[in-house]
């Protein structure tokens, strides 16, 4: 078995969904957390400039989702077939276009930034929470509403959104009310006993 | 075989790597251009409510990254090891982000009227935090012409169109990354692209057109 470190800042946000894929394939790995400080002497080592990092035997693979793809292939939650990985792959990407909308919302949230956070919150963030969840609530349906978004098993895709469910209630109030489907495949990946098993005993982050 | 359909505008943007991914690999596809007054309608009927979507067998995927990543799949260009192929993933995220931040400059460039304020504040920051990135990977895989490995992956195919697009509204703004546009050269010379290239400018029709280039 080839040797894992992920590096990523103290905080759930883009490096989460692939400490959980180690977590639930039960492989061992070293879960680096990178300090603000350390960060200005490591940035310059890594490929792109920036965090998550995956080294494989000291090897680096850069880009959150490149990792999050190459380690649920690895262990098995990629999707049962080609079309099912691609429909996976389109849900992660569609998910990425919505955090870039959310951006200037959720900058200032986290203290970054000028402007009315209840004025982004109705301009910016609940049009964007809307139309994301709103396409994940219909591909669940699509799906056969499994409490999986692809296929019949959990996928990365699964683990992604319903963390940051997580870290979308903390900012906004009941986010997902209007979408029982998403909220079923919330509940069900969180319920997972090796999934729950590291939720429970993560460290606690602001992000 | 199964029937493939891939539905977009009329233009390059976020479809043509996938259009020539169909090309590059010899495979028969239905090239559907969608106009502008199709798209009202056409967007109901797509599942994320955008283009470019893809059609296999009548069964629809959406997002293009995921379309291009399919198709490199099923026809070969995406690399030689779960490792390379990381990377290839890897590197199209990276030009996602840059294409991602260079979208404002894009905006004013169609419809805008500062070009020269956008280029300043906008493109050229952008340009010059992600090309070198590219090139140090260009670089780190041996300046053989391929991001990843030794031979064509969708990343190539991606960085080339997407070079060709910007060097239409910055000319030369590559040049300072010899090893990137090294890889952008082998994609636009390749003699399976060439008829294609050279006669892409006259299939400016809406509709559907089934591109069958195997000889």
């Amino acid at each position: 078995m080839p040797f894992y470190k992920l590096s990523y800042f103290n905080g759930r946000a883009l490096g989460e969904v692939s400490r959980q894929l180690f977590h639930l394939s039960g492989t061992p790995f070293e879960d680096e957390r990178v300090t603000a400080k350390e960060w200005d002497d490591l940035k310059g080592t890594t490929p792109f400039g920036q965090l998550p990092v995956l080294y494989v035997d000291g090897k680096p693979l850069p880009q959150s989702f490149a990792i999050a793809r190459y380690l649920a292939k690895e262990f098995g939650y990629a999707g049962k077939t080609a079309f099912e990985e691609a429909w996976a792959d389109a849900l992660a990407d569609q998910f990425k276009d919505y955090l870039n909308e959310m951006k200037p919302f959720m900058m200032l949230v986290y203290g970054f930034g000028d402007g009315d956070k209840d004025q982004m919150k109705k301009d910016i963030a609940l049009p964007a929470i809307n139309k994301l969840f709103t396409i994940l609530e219909k591909a669940a349906k699509d799906n056969g509403s499994n409490g999986h978004f692809v296929g019949d098993s959990l996928t990365w895709v699964d683990l992604l959104i319903s963390d940051h469910i997580g870290i979308l209630e903390a900012i906004v109030s009941n986010p997902i009310d209007s979408f029982p489907l998403v909220q079923e495949i919330r509940r069900k990946t969180s319920t997972h006993p090796k999934v729950k098993k590291w939720i429970d005993k993560r460290p606690a982050t602001t992000f | 075989m199964p029937t493939y359909k891939l539905h977009y505008f009329d233009m390059h943007g976020a479809a043509e790597v996938s259009r020539q991914l169909f090309i590059l690999s010899g495979t028969p596809f239905i090239d559907s251009r969608i106009s502008k007054e199709q798209w009202p309608l056409f967007k109901e009927t797509t599942p994320f409510g955008h283009l470019p979507v893809l059609e296999v067998d009548g069964r629809p995927l959406p997002q293009s990254q995921a379309i291009a990543r399919y198709l490199a799949k099923e026809f070969g260009f995406y690399g030689k090891t779960p490792f390379e192929s990381a990377w290839v993933d890897a590197l199209a995220d990276q030009i996602k982000d840059f294409l991602t931040e260079m979208r404002p400059y894009f905006d004013v460039f169609v419809a805008g009227s500062d070009k020269e304020k956008a280029r300043v504040e906008i493109a050229m920051p952008a340009i010059s935090k992600h090309f070198p990135f590219f090139e140090k990977a260009a670089k780190d895989n041996g300046s053989n012409g391929h991001f990843v490995g030794d031979s064509l992956t969708f990343v190539d195919v991606y960085i080339a169109d997407r070079i060709v697009t910007i060097d239409g509204m910055l000319p030369g703004f590559a040049d300072a990354y010899p090893s990137v546009l090294a890889i952008r050269d082998k994609v636009i010379n390749d003699p399976r692209l060439k008829e294609w290239i050279a006669t892409r400018g006259t299939r400016r029709v809406a509709g559907e057109v089934l591109v069958d280039l195997r000889k």
